[in-house]
């Protein structure tokens, strides 16, 4: 595998691997209720010199949180370099073809219509994001132009849709709970996660990252131009859609427990390919565990920073943008990556 | 026996019919250049014939196989094609990029083992890559990449190779180099190859035979080795006009006539 990794990305990863363990320790630790390192290691190894309230904190709130953290960080990272790669294109993100809306709309549509309870909102936005990505495919399919710029598109179509279906929604909601209550989930927070949202999204999300990694190698045939991907024996329009739906699974999943993340599947990618140098599938993965990395250090400053918690979008927004500034400029003239 | 065989082959796009019955059929080890000006079906029948647009009318086979009726990836253990522009790969491997030519034979999930990993770089000593398994693909020169093509179009095993024009965008000496390449290797293998170019002194150079294609249809063909001299003229100026030909050290080449 010497090749297919590179000596640069395998230090990257264990370097990655590294900080995510630390930034795993601090996710556990911090928060409106501390732990201590000693107190986790005494969870861990049975002593029961740990109250009640500490072990409750760590085993619903604390540990699924900063799991949820992480796996959406992945989720996000991951889903978002395939579909730089798949689209080729350097800005797309999980969100062009809909999802996001989709999932938006789901949300909303469950607050207004059937009183917003944390199951009902969840499934909504879930089944939001499925929904629009589903439209967006059998538009693509009516159009009979398999193309990736169609399904751009699409999802623009489909997008613009969802945003004044909020609206309208948004127009006739009760401005002190249900109006609130939709701009608060748009802007996304790991506040509310426990152990059993986590345990109800975890295999899902789970099932379209392995998706994902099980058809790796196509990933990269599909960043051929289509032509060139047939003559290589790829079944193009199968396996697109194919990638397309597991990753939609992967991204619907954690956004209808964490609400919208914004930046996250951009940025991830770009961090982990300029630090690569290279874009080869263990970039990918790598993207992945930089997207953890971020979110699990914007869920931290979003728990300590103010006395209320703060929105997630409003710290991945302020974390990825120094980071990429900061690659950009590295960067030499004239490389494309 | 014939590689390929193609039989009142017609293709278009939409209602559009580009080419209008086509003939061709190529041996083994046999090098066959396409020539014909902008618009006069050269790129299209490369496509009809890899299956890229749907044929009409017509039927082709492949050793014996009727290989249009087949999905991409059996279809892709029987012709490769090498487009105009290849894509751009950035940030892969040139061991990476040629591995993709390995495409049709791997299982849809799993990953080229040692074996391919050996042949992918044996193909890259082939065209002249020693020992730059792990160089970059963005780190070549125009020229270079082709050659990298190339290389994927070696692994992939394919009995029929079509080029598309694959020297236009390079300079004098690579071009030569490519095609010496390519030529080399359909005969060592003997695989069929049919490639389009624009420069009719290279297609009289380097392949076996010359198809000259206008308005959709195959208008005339020209065996370097034994078409007299008198008669490659007079099939080139129905072509390209007002033109002759020299010969030059025992080939021939076309110059414009003033």
């Amino acid at each position: 595998m010497r090749s297919a990794f590179g000596e640069r990305t395998e230090i990257l990863f264990f370097a990655a691997l590294a900080l995510l363990s630390g930034a795993f320790v601090l996710s556990v630790c911090v928060g409106k209720y501390p732990i201590t390192v000693n107190e986790i290691l005494n969870i861990l190894s049975g002593a029961d010199n740990v109250s009640e309230m500490t072990r409750n904190v760590f085993f619903t709130l604390r540990l699924p949180r900063t799991a949820m953290a992480m796996l959406s960080g992945f989720s996000l990272g991951l889903a978002g370099s395939v579909f730089q790669i798949l689209f080729k294109n350097p800005l797309a993100s999980p969100d062009i073809i809909g999802v996001a809306s989709g999932a938006n709309l789901g949300a909303a549509s469950a607050i207004m219509l059937v009183g917003g309870s944390m199951a009902a909102v969840a499934g909504g936005a879930f089944a939001g994001g499925i929904l629009a990505v589903t439209l967006v495919m059998l538009l693509v399919r009516a159009t009979r132009a398999n193309s990736t710029a169609t399904y751009v598109l699409s999802g623009i179509i489909i997008s613009a849709c969802a945003q004044a279906a909020i609206m309208l929604l948004k127009f006739f909601a009760d401005a002190e709970n249900e109006l609130a209550a939709m701009d608060f989930w748009a802007m996304g927070s790991f506040g509310g996660v426990t152990d059993t949202k986590f345990l109800a999204v975890m295999p899902i999300c789970l099932f379209g990252v392995a998706g994902m990694i099980l058809f790796r190698r196509q990933v990269f045939l599909l960043s051929l131009d289509e032509d060139e991907a047939r003559m290589l024996g790829v079944r193009v329009k199968l396996i697109r859609v194919v990638l397309l739906s597991f990753s939609t699974l992967a991204v619907a999943s954690v956004v209808s427990v964490t609400g919208l993340i914004s930046f996250i599947g951009l940025i991830a990618p770009h961090i982990a390919k300029l630090a690569a140098k290279r874009n080869s599938f263990p970039v990918c993965v790598l993207s992945g565990l930089t997207g953890s990395l971020v979110l699990l250090i914007a869920d931290c400053l979003a728990r300590t920073l103010a006395s209320a918690e703060l929105p997630i979008s409003i710290l991945t927004t302020l974390i990825g943008v120094p980071f990429l500034v900061l690659f950009m400029s590295r960067r030499k003239e004239g490389k494309r990556l | 026996m014939n590689k390929l065989d193609a039989k009142g082959l017609k293709a278009g796009y939409g209602k559009k019919e580009v080419l209008r019955g086509i003939d061709i059929s190529m041996g083994e080890g046999e090098f066959c250049a396409l020539l014909g000006l902008n618009g006069s079906g050269k790129t299209t029948l490369l496509k009809a014939l890899c299956g890229l647009i749907p044929a009409k009318e017509g039927c082709c086979r492949i050793d014996g196989k009727p290989y249009l009726e087949f999905n991409e990836r059996k279809r892709s253990r029987l012709i490769s094609y090498t487009p105009q522009r290849h894509s751009v790969i950035s940030g892969t491997t040139l061991l990476d990029a040629v591995l993709m030519g390995y495409n049709p034979y791997l299982p849809l999930l799993s990953s080229p083992g040692r074996r391919e990993r050996l042949s992918a770089s044996a193909a890259l000593e082939r065209v002249g890559f020693i020992g730059m398994d792990g160089t970059g693909f963005d780190e070549l020169s125009e020229g270079q990449k082709q050659l990298v093509i190339l290389a994927r179009a070696i692994v992939q095993e394919s009995p029929v190779m079509l080029f598309d024009e694959p020297v236009s965008s390079l300079d004098f000496v690579n071009c030569h180099h490519v095609l010496r390449l390519i030529r080399d290797i359909i005969r060592e293998n003997k695989r069929a190859g049919l490639i389009t170019l624009h420069d009719p002194n290279l297609a009289l150079y380097y392949c076996d035979r010359v198809l000259l294609i206008d308005k959709g249809v195959i208008a005339g063909e020209i065996l370097p080795e034994r078409t007299p001299l008198p008669q490659i003229r007079e099939r080139l100026s129905l072509l390209y006009g007002s033109i002759d030909v020299l010969e030059y050290d025992e080939s021939y080449y076309m110059v414009k006539r003033s």
